[in-house]
């Protein structure tokens, strides 16, 4: 089997062994969150008999075995059952509020891949002078600041004081655009609405970036550091001595082996910021799935909270294999060491 | 710095677009309103305050509360006759669905059928009536199994839906009736509303548009659409409101936000006479067994310092002052001008018959983890009952684990902080829960009352047909509630909602237009938007 496969098949075995694990975990914890859900679902005016009823239909009167072999049947079927708190399948839910976080946090990756690398890189190469200090504070700034703060301050400073953004939402009323793929970036262009499509970016600007700025802080300072590590190996010396520009230097031979330890915390971070989208969502009123699992998670409904966990579990996983992928195409020791003995 | 000069140019080019960019009209005769989430739009599950502006708009009900008073008038119906426990409702014939269908006598028993049928959202209100019948397309009647006085308030949580539409949309379930149309009404309106609904998602926003065909007509300012959104940030909203893109905020802002949006010159709309803010007393242990000490606590408790601890300005507060059980503007209820007051005195009076020793006692003051403002009132009660000599710890509960403690009386704390609603006007949906003796141990009873007197006067309250009779039972109650002190009756809550100047809401601002019900003053064909 070729290394890279043999590489994928292994990924793969070990994910579904993390799915699992995770769908036990999560199915057992959602269950010992205090409260009955099936009061908090009904509301405080229900009666004993309408909460018992319910207690029933949910199986909450089962064995946890039981209630979760009913689980394992329902979702090898596709379904995840119904959320109390919106009372629409979760399937549904997550179908609605997925494509917004996962553009949210595609955006943010985005952003921290386009600046925090250049960042790092422009900070490499001035080492010790003016841009480089206060790229570094910059970066402290971004890395020490958590991302509901930064939400908070840009909103006060570019859509309070300085109205050039908008405070909510990921479009403007006034369009109306077919959900194709549930990417608004995507669904715009698909629709040729091409107002609509900067509308959208308009919109996703300040809430991406507030979200990418811890990241952008982290992936500056580890190129940089990668970066001036990489500065002193004697081949960068060697390239000095033959006058190769300091561009390409930078670019090409400084550049790709610093790049590898980046890569695994942007990976990381990428899939990290599933979860921590949440005040961001909430502070610029996105939609997102973020917002939802916190919902669902206090108001115990079962079935959206263990939905949810196994899907940003699985991203975090797919995210995690892409970056191994990744990884293993730029350092060809780890696509070696997986070839047989 | 050269890195700086090098992008200057472009930099400033890309802030001038984005300025340009961001300076766009708000579209004209749209009211954007928010409410904490979820919008649950099937009427037969409504209960929460963003699901009764839904329910209000997109359907209608038989009656509708009397604005500015106690009482109901006809909506739906044109007049009502009552022959014991039987009741026969005439429909108005003028009355179509927004689908076109004509409101038939069909629909009502078929309304009443499905909310019994799913058994959740208010339809507990509904358990007392056996069974409904169209006598002929515009008569129904509707057959009680026992007397019961508010069933004509309840009516206004029983909106009428087009059953000939649902039955179209009936999706798999247990049963002939399938799924009694649930997932097509989660999405889609069925109703005769004012509005009908074009888009809606439970967490992020519905989007409602004016009906054309709407029986009593709409006026012209009223709003063309309406964008209720749901969950938004008290930052969000204050942003919003003071950009102009946002009308109307929920009334869970801070009042610290709402009081800064009111500097900057926002409406400030009010809604009352819906519930009250109490403070239960666990009468099952000691000291509070003991009804002496019970008052002690209700003397000594300082209701000025609450009202002003919940003042957004010096002229509106989230509350006034209380003058008993049942709050100002409800039957039974004691008249404005009798506001309770702190009496030290008087409470070291009671406290000296009560046989505890307070210095011995150490009260558990809970307060719900997820509303802030009620750990400042524990700190005001420990304020004030320590003066008396009592011991205090203030105990943070999240709601689910206080609605689940409560469930046994040694759990429960000794003074837990709840607000209460009426659900529909009528003070027995404010009071029967929380203080007949068959309800012990719900979140609304916490005191465990065991009370003979008291539930005889909310059985009466039930079988007592006549207003006046029913008025008299009530205040006798309220005065009896009082003596015997279960509850501290902390205030009289008043929903306030900051509001943009381009909206005017007659039943949000003045009280001779109050529907007394909550969130009914957000009838939308009532309120007029500027464009």
């Amino acid at each position: 089997m070729p290394p890279i496969l043999r590489l994928i098949v292994q990924r793969i075995s070990l994910a579904l062994v993390v799915l699992i694990g995770v769908s036990m975990l999560i199915f057992a914890i959602a269950r010992v969150i205090p409260g009955d859900p099936a009061r908090i679902a009904l509301g405080p005016n229900a009666t004993v008999e309408q909460v018992e009823i319910l207690r029933e239909t949910l199986h909450l009167n089962d064995p946890i075995y039981v209630q979760y072999g009913y689980f394992v049947r329902d979702i090898s079927q596709g379904d995840l059952g119904v959320s109390l708190y919106t009372n629409r399948p979760v399937t549904i839910d997550i179908a609605q509020f997925l494509p917004a976080t996962l553009e949210l946090v595609i955006v943010a990756g985005i952003m921290m891949i386009c600046i925090g690398l250049p960042l790092g890189m422009i900070s490499a190469r001035y080492k010790g002078q003016f841009i480089d200090n206060l790229l570094r504070v910059v970066s402290l700034l971004g890395v020490s600041a958590p991302s509901f703060v930064w939400a908070v301050i840009l909103m006060l400073l570019f859509a309070y004081f300085l109205p050039i953004f908008p405070v909510a939402g990921r479009i403007e009323d006034i369009y109306v655009i077919k959900a194709v793929t549930g990417f608004l970036l995507i669904d715009t262009l698909i629709d040729g609405n091409i107002d609509a499509f900067f509308n959208a970016s308009w919109h996703i600007f300040l809430p991406a970036f507030a979200l990418a700025l811890s990241g952008i802080g982290q992936a500056a300072r580890l190129t940089r550091a990668n970066m001036i590590e990489t500065y002193n190996k004697p081949y960068i010396e060697m390239m000095r001595a033959y006058g190769v520009s300091q561009f390409r230097i930078a670019s090409r031979y400084a550049f790709k082996p610093s790049l590898i330890p980046s890569l695994t915390i942007i990976g990381l971070d990428f899939a990290a910021m599933l979860g921590n989208a949440f005040l961001v969502e909430a502070v610029f009123a996105w939609p997102g799935l973020s917002r939802y699992g916190v919902a669902v998670i206090l108001r115990k409904d079962l079935n959206a909270i263990v939905g949810t966990v196994l899907v940003i579990s699985l991203t975090f996983v797919l995210v995690n294999i892409i970056v191994d992928l990744l990884i293993a195409f730029l350092n060809p020791r780890i696509r070696y060491s997986q070839r047989p003995k | 710095m050269k890195f700086f000069s090098k992008f200057k140019i472009p930099l400033l080019a890309i802030l001038v677009a984005l300025l340009g960019y961001s300076v766009q009209a708000n579209a004209g005769g749209t009211l954007r309103l928010d409410e904490v989430a979820v919008g649950e739009l099937d009427p037969g599950k409504a209960s929460d305050y963003a699901d009764s502006i839904l329910m209000f708009n997109v359907y209608d009900t038989l009656i509708l509360p009397v604005q500015g008073g106690p009482g109901s008038a006809p909506h739906l119906a044109t007049s009502w006759s009552q022959n014991g426990n039987t009741y026969t409702f005439s429909l108005r014939k003028d009355v179509k669905f927004q689908s076109g269908n004509s409101l038939t006598a069909e629909d009502v028993v078929f309304s009443l059928d499905r909310m019994k049928a799913l058994g959740s959202g208010l339809s507990y209100l509904f358990v007392v009536v056996d069974s409904a019948t169209a006598i002929d397309n515009s008569t129904v009647q509707f057959n009680l199994s026992k007397t019961y006085a508010p069933f004509i308030s309840s009516l206004v949580r029983l909106p009428i839906i087009d059953k000939k539409l649902v039955m179209k949309n009936l999706a798999d379930g247990d049963g002939e009736m399938g799924d009694w149309g649930q997932a097509y009404l989660s999405q889609n309106s069925a109703g005769t509303g004012a509005y009908r609904v074009t888009a809606h998602n439970p967490l992020e926003e519905t989007v409602m548009e004016k009906s054309s065909t709407y029986f009593l007509g709409v006026a012209s300012d009223a709003p063309n659409t309406v964008r209720l959104r749901y969950g938004l940030e008290a930052a969000t909203v204050r942003t919003l409101i003071a950009q102009g893109k946002h009308d109307i905020s929920s009334q869970w802002l801070p009042p610290e936000v709402m009081g800064a949006l009111a500097k900057e010159g926002a409406q400030l709309f009010s809604e009352s006479g819906t519930g009250a803010f109490y403070l239960k007393l666990n009468t099952t242990k000691a000291p509070l067994d003991d009804v002496n000490c019970r008052l002690a606590l209700s003397s000594a408790f300082d209701y000025e310092a609450v009202v002003k601890m919940i003042a957004i300005n010096d002229e509106v507060s989230s509350g006034r002052g209380s003058t008993g059980a049942i709050p100002i503007g409800m039957f039974g209820s004691n008249p404005a001008g009798q506001e309770l007051k702190q009496d030290m005195a008087a409470a070291k009076q009671h406290l000296a018959n009560c046989k505890y020793e307070a210095g011995n006692h150490t009260l558990e003051l809970s307060w719900i983890a997820e509303v802030p403002l009620e750990e400042r009132i524990a700190l005001l009660m420990l304020a004030n009952f320590t003066e008396l000599g009592f011991k205090g710890e203030i105990i943070k509960l999240p709601w689910a684990l206080f609605a689940e403690q409560v469930s046994k009386p040694e759990n429960t704390p000794n003074v837990s902080q709840l607000f209460v609603n009426a659900v529909t006007g009528d003070p027995d949906t404010l009071i029967y829960g929380m203080y007949h003796s068959s309800n012990p141990g719900t979140w609304q009873s916490p005191e465990y009352l065991d009370d003979a007197a008291v539930d005889a006067l909310l059985d009466a309250g039930r079988s007592v047909t006549s207003a006046s009779k029913r008025e008299q039972v009530y205040a006798g109650l309220n005065n009896h509630l009082m003596a015997i002190a279960p509850t501290v009756y902390a205030f009289d809550r008043q929903s306030i909602f900051a509001a943009s100047n381009r909206v005017s809401a007659p039943a949000l601002t003045n009280p001779k237009h109050a529907f007394g019900l909550d969130g009914m003053g957000f009838s939308f064909r009532l309120m007029s938007v500027k464009d």
